[in-house]
């Protein structure tokens, strides 16, 4: 391909790469405009919305519409918004992937590191690409890859650590040719993890946490009480086995080793497009929210870790299993400890939440804040450190951010 | 036309979407409704259902192995249905169905709210792909999550054929 592509001039190959972007983007409305409201890059049009608090209270959502990336800040809890920026200025190929997103953090100065994933050829092959907004959200710097590496790679997960430096993972498929090249079959795709010390206006050099992990979950992202930033994801375990495991950073530089969450048993060599999620609370316990179809056991499941992860309670089951229940996300809120998922009962998909005041001992029964008709996001929690809030993209109700406990 | 520019137009020509109408895959939309109107028009045919996604990785390599497989078994029904989270790409769709040689199976794509659409198949499937269904004469269902056995798959064509004599 690439010899081929020596041989054509500058015009032909220009002309080449515009009708390619256009056929892509063609597509891409037309996918739009199934599973999103509307087609503009107005939040109302939005299939994906990333909410983050400043350290000095401003709602901060990130969202993704028309094939842009746009921010928009709130300084009433999300009662109404500032003019949408966009930090993408063209329309892209953004990886529509159900468990990507766009990502965003901001720091104690009120820089803004964005991060998002591109469908960057027609075999879907990803690539993770970062900006930066310096000046409040008015304008973003030109978008940069995370990586030198042209592999594909997706399901980026960002935050800043109490110091300010800026810690990323991601799904990496860098070791998959070579792999081939040398006659070894190749499961999955490595974890990556980088860091910025200017927030994300450079990187340091990718270093692999772990390799042949599940390619195509979400990754979960906390901060102990050490300041070391710990991840669960989807691995693939031996005979093919999808469960899931964490890890724990001892710096920005250096992974320690997997410890599994539960042995579900998932023997699948199939794309589950569903992956955790993780908090820490502040004595350091770990918070894992999860689905598995394993032969241990299948739905979506809670447990803790009370030992930097050697250890996990037994799972305990969410939800209604007759429902679908799925995309569970767990928060450390400053009230305690907040699950929401979704459930779907045939007709209408409800956002259900259930809290404990104990630390995950023990947890109230669940009960339904939200509910919509169409298609829908996955339900994300988000806290501005005195409340907590569900923020939930929905086709037919548009943006929802609802305070927990004002719900009714 | 100096020839650098015909060369551009020649192939902006060639590159061009093709008509839907002119591809030979036929795509119909899977709807609400859709699967009770399969299960209906295959009843009493031994049927293999194929849920895959242009995105998902094992589907790739599976794909073709399911073309094969149907060329050896006209005996056996073959639907394939595009199940992704989101509405599927049309285009890419058709390319990767005619790449597996699948393009004379029948073939299908969720249109629409998916969450609905994969509560009519199954309750309980939270939409991993692939996923195959085998559907016996008398409508027994056997589902096979993840990428199937070819092997599998013959041994149990095998004993639905067997069983028409």
């Amino acid at each position: 391909m690439h010899k081929q592509m020596a041989n054509i001039s500058k015009p032909l190959a220009a002309a080449t790469f515009l009708l390619w972007q256009g056929g892509a983007l063609a597509q891409m409305q037309h996918q739009h405009g199934a599973e999103a409201a509307c087609n503009e890059a107005a939040l109302r049009c939005a299939t994906k919305v990333t909410p983050a608090f400043a350290p000095d209270g401003t709602l901060w959502l990130a969202w993704m519409a028309g094939g842009r990336i746009s921010v928009a800040s709130s300084h009433d809890a999300g009662k109404s918004f500032a003019a949408p920026v966009a930090a993408t200025p063209e329309p892209l190929n953004l990886d529509w992937g159900p468990d990507a997103r766009p990502k965003i953090a901001i720091d104690r100065k009120g820089g803004i590191a964005l991060t998002f994933s591109i469908f960057k050829d027609k075999a879907f092959n990803g690539q993770v690409l970062t900006t930066r907004s310096d000046d409040g959200g008015k304008s973003f710097a030109a978008m940069r890859p995370v990586t030198a590496s042209n592999e594909s790679q997706r399901f980026e997960a960002i935050g800043f650590d109490k110091d300010g430096e800026l810690f990323v993972a991601w799904i990496d498929k860098r070791n998959r040719v070579p792999a081939q090249q040398a006659g070894r079959k190749y499961e999955g795709a490595a974890l990556f993890f980088a860091s910025s010390k200017d927030g994300s206006a450079s990187w340091s050099d990718a270093r692999m946490a772990i390799d042949n992990t599940c390619e195509c979950c979400r990754i979960g992202l906390a901060f102990d009480p050490s300041n070391r930033p710990v991840i669960v994801f989807r691995n693939i375990f031996e005979g093919g086995v999808r469960d899931h495991a964490v890890i724990a950073f001892s710096g920005p530089a250096a992974a320690g080793e997997p410890r599994r969450v539960s042995v579900d048993d998932w023997q699948i060599a199939a794309c589950p497009h569903h992956g955790p999620s993780l908090a820490i609370s502040s004595n350091g316990t770990y918070h894992v929210t999860w689905f598995t179809n394993g032969r241990a056991r299948k739905g979506l499941f809670y447990a803790h870790s009370r030992d930097g992860g050697k250890s996990f309670s037994v799972p305990l089951p969410l939800g209604d299993a007759k429902r679908g229940p799925s995309r569970p996300f767990v928060l450390a809120g400053p009230h305690g400890l907040i699950v929401a998922w979704k459930e779907f009962d045939g007709e209408k998909t409800g956002v259900n939440l259930m809290t404990s005041a104990d630390d995950g001992q023990s947890w109230t029964r669940p009960r339904t804040i939200a509910e919509t008709s169409d298609a829908s996001d996955h339900p994300l929690l988000v806290t501005d450190g005195r409340r907590t809030y569900l923020s939930w993209m929905t086709k037919a109700d548009g943006y929802r951010f609802i305070p927990i406990g004002d719900e009714s | 036309m100096r020839p650098q520019f015909l060369a551009i137009a020649l192939l902006l020509a060639l590159l061009m979407p093709a008509p839907a109408q002119d591809s030979e895959t036929q795509l119909k939309p899977f709807g609400r409704g859709s699967w009770q109107e399969l299960m209906k028009a295959h009843a009493g045919r031994p049927t293999i259902v194929h849920f895959w996604g242009v995105t998902c990785g094992p589907c790739k390599v599976e794909l073709p192995l399911l073309g094969a497989f149907m060329k050896d078994h006209p005996g056996i029904d073959i639907v394939t249905i595009s199940a992704d989270f989101v509405p599927n790409l049309p285009a890419a769709t058709r390319a990767m169905l005619e790449r597996s040689g699948l393009s004379l199976a029948e073939n299908w794509m969720f249109d629409g709210f998916a969450d609905r659409l994969r509560f009519e198949i199954d309750p309980t499937w939270q939409g991993d792909i692939p996923r195959t269904l085998l559907i016996t004469r008398e409508g027994k269902m056997t589902t096979i999550e993840g990428s199937a056995e070819i092997a599998d798959l013959k041994q149990w064509s095998a004993r639905q054929l067997a069983a028409r004599n």
